[in-house]
C-alpha cells in the first residue's frame, strides 16, 4: 500500500471489483496544517510521489499559501495508496473525484 | 550509513519528556490527525485506521525509545538512516497531538516562531511548549543531517 517505501505494508482492503468498473479520475489533495515544518512536507512529498525538490517545494507552497494543492489524479486504487502514505506521515490528505470535490 | 549523535541537557529533557508520555499515552488509540476515507464503508475505514494507528504507535515507540535508561546516562540519542523515518513521524504524531491537547490558544505565529522568548508563553504551557519545540528541533536536526528526502519514493 504504502506508495513511498515506509513499513507499514499491510494495505486497506481492495476495493470491490464494482466499484474499480467505474471509469472516474481521482484527485490526491493535500490540505495546509498547522504543524509541519516546510521542510518536512517538502521531504514527504518527495518521497511519496518521487518528485524533485523544486516541484516539491512549489506544491509545499501552493498548500502553505492557498490551503490545498492537488498532487495527482489517476484511478482510485492509487489515489487511494498516495493518501494512505500521506496519512502515515501526518500531512492531512484526500482522495476526491469531481463528485466528492 | 549516516548517523547523528546529539547530546542533550538531561535535567532540561526529563521535564519535557512527561509532557511528551503524555501525549503518547493519547495517541495509544487515536490518530494524530484524523483519516479521511475515499469512500463511506466502515469495514475498509476500519481497517485503514487501524493500520494507521498500528503505523503511527510503532513510530512513537521509537522515538520514546531513544530516551530510555542509556539517555539517562550520558543525555546522547542517536539518530540514523534506520530509525530516522519512525522519528520524523514520530515527532510529527506527538507535536501535532501537544498542539491539539495543550496548545490551542496559541497565536500560528508564535509557535512557528524558532526564538519565541519563554514570557511570551503562558506558563501553564511552557511545558508542552518546550516539548513543541523540542520535538520540532529533533525533525529539523534529521532533515538537515540525515537527508531523507533524497531516497528513492
Amino acid at each position: 500500500m504504502t506508495a513511498d517505501g515506509t513499513k507499514t505494508k499491510k494495505t486497506p482492503r481492495a476495493a470491490p471489483a464494482a466499484r474499480t468498473a467505474r471509469a472516474e479520475l481521482w484527485r490526491v489533495v493535500v490540505l495546509n496544517d498547522p504543524v509541519n515544518r516546510m521542510s518536512y512536507v517538502v521531504m514527504v512529498l518527495r518521497r511519496v510521489f518521487g518528485l524533485a525538490e523544486e516541484r516539491a517545494r512549489k506544491h509545499m507552497l501552493e498548500v502553505h499559501e492557498t490551503g490545498r494543492s492537488v498532487l495527482w489524479s489517476g484511478t482510485r486504487e492509487q489515489a487511494e495508496a498516495y493518501v494512505f502514505a500521506l496519512q502515515q506521515w501526518h500531512l492531512t490528505a484526500m482522495a476526491q473525484t469531481d463528485e466528492t470535490a | 550509513m549516516k548517523r547523528v549523535e546529539i547530546k542533550l541537557n538531561i535535567s532540561a529533557v526529563a521535564p519535557l519528556l512527561d509532557i511528551i508520555k503524555q501525549a503518547a499515552d493519547d495517541l495509544r488509540q487515536n490518530l494524530a490527525i484524523r483519516a479521511t476515507f475515499p469512500e463511506d464503508d466502515s469495514e475498509f475505514n476500519e481497517t485503514w485506521t487501524q493500520e494507521l494507528l498500528a503505523g503511527q504507535n510503532s513510530d512513537v515507540r521509537e522515538l520514546l525509545g531513544l530516551f530510555g535508561s542509556d539517555f539517562f546516562a550520558d543525555g546522547t540519542i542517536t539518530i540514523d538512516s534506520h530509525n530516522s523515518d519512525s522519528l520524523l513521524r514520530g515527532c510529527s504524531a506527538l507535536r501535532i497531538q501537544i498542539l491539539t491537547r495543550w496548545l490551542q490558544g496559541i497565536p500560528a505565529d508564535l509557535l512557528e516562531d524558532e526564538d519565541v522568548p519563554a514570557e511570551a508563553i503562558a506558563d501553564e504551557v511552557r511545558g508542552p511548549f518546550a516539548s513543541y519545540t523540542f520535538l520540532d528541533q529533533v525533525q529539523k536536526i534529521i532533515l538537515e543531517h540525515l537527508d531523507p528526502g533524497a531516497e528513492e519514493a
